[in-house]
């Protein structure tokens, strides 16, 4: 990895750090607050593409297990990943490079805006919501002990505030690629 | 950024990192193996005694664990609506044990010994070719070099914003701030080279 990928990704890293500092952004047009980390871990593929968005998330996730409360709310320390929700966590990891995958593939710079912003679209809800539930409800399906269908119903309630993030994500994604863009020069 | 280690000399403290945390991974594979309550709740007395040895006062230490505890609290009771009562008091010691054995663990070790041993652990894959371990380290210190300027910048961007009577928008705002942020990265890492921080660096 160039030592640019490498900065690329920890300053990727520490933004999604500051969006846990941040209070909620409240989008307006719906009543429900933005946790922005979660946002950061889709922005992260959109932006950076597969393999440096997953080294962005997993820096971040290695800051936590050392004990430095980087998620929202201070949050942190390795008795994070006894929750049960850590599948979410781990999740992000493989999330952001699917996201970043699919980007990849179906994003290129000849396309129209429309057609960019709905391909990173789908790219931030195949891998922020279906991998990333994938990973979350099977953990908490099975360590948590709830069974896969309580599990899946349960997480059905984030559904909705997660295709609001795609969204913001895909807008974000498209923006930053008219702006800077650094989804082409794949690392 | 507060670390959420605690000064002290506890037995704890004075375990080896890595004593620490292939203790941990054993304990949690042993967690993950039994179905005994007796075994559990025993589980969950002996790590609520070790988190209670390595010096918090009682406060600190309840308040550190409150978020992650609801959780856990929140899946049990779902669990005990909608399962045998078996079923749910098994997650919800064996959580609760790991949780308190993890917090004690990040409790009593540096960021440093944490760091000195990722980049130990990450040495061997060095071979592959893929992965340089000292970057691990370059890498966690970038990261907490520039969260409070992103946050600074976050600032600076809302405020112009705000100055020329435009809505405050996360979209409108975070653009700027990734970009931003990413041009960064050409000047920081032409500085990281220039010093030969990364030998090996390509």
């Amino acid at each position: 990895m160039s030592t640019r990928d490498l900065v690329l990704a920890a300053l990727f890293a520490a933004i999604i750090v500051a969006l846990g500092l941040l209070p909620p952004i409240s989008l307006g047009f719906i009543p429900v607050p933005i946790t922005a980390q979660s946002l950061g871990v889709m922005m992260a593929g959109v932006v950076l593409g597969a393999r440096r968005g997953a080294i962005a998330v997993l820096i971040v996730l290695l800051l936590v297990a050392i004990g430095l409360p980087v998620l929202s709310g201070g949050r942190g320390g390795l008795a994070i990943f006894a929750s049960p929700t850590a599948g979410f966590l781990v999740g992000w990891i493989f999330g952001a490079f699917v996201t970043g995958y699919l980007s990849e593939r179906l994003v290129d710079d000849k396309q129209s805006g429309l057609v960019q912003t709905v391909s990173f679209f789908l790219a931030a809800m195949i891998g922020g919501v279906v991998v990333l539930y994938a990973f979350g409800i099977t953990y908490l399906a099975t360590a948590a002990g709830m069974g896969f269908p309580k599990a899946f119903l349960g997480s059905m309630a984030f559904i909705p505030g997660d295709v609001i993030k795609a969204f913001v994500a895909a807008l974000l994604g498209r923006a930053v690629m008219v702006g800077y863009p650094l989804l082409p020069a794949r690392a | 950024m507060q670390t959420l280690y605690v000064e002290g000399n506890s037995p704890m403290h004075r375990l080896s990192p890595r004593v620490k945390l292939l203790s941990l991974t054993a304990f949690a594979i042993l967690l993950f193996i039994t179905d005994n309550l007796l075994l559990l709740s025993g589980a969950v007395l002996v790590t609520a005694v070790l988190y209670g040895t390595i010096g918090l006062p009682p406060g600190d230490a309840l308040r550190r664990l409150r978020p992650i505890f609801v959780t856990i609290a929140v899946v049990a009771l779902f669990n005990f609506v909608f399962n045998p009562w078996q079923a749910a008091l098994v997650p919800l010691l064996r959580l609760t044990a790991l949780m308190l054995l993890a917090a004690a663990v990040t409790a009593t070790t540096s960021i440093t010994e944490f760091i000195d041993e990722v980049t130990a652990l990450a040495r061997p894959l060095e071979r592959t070719g893929r992965v340089q371990a000292d970057d691990i380290g370059l890498a966690l210190g970038l990261v907490l070099r520039f969260v409070p300027d992103i946050v600074d910048r976050y600032r600076a961007i809302r405020e112009a914003h705000r100055a020329r009577g435009l809505k405050v928008r996360p979209t409108s705002l975070l653009a700027p701030l990734i970009i931003l942020t990413l041009k960064d990265a050409d000047n920081v890492a032409a500085a990281i080279d220039a010093r030969g921080i990364r030998r090996h660096g390509s």
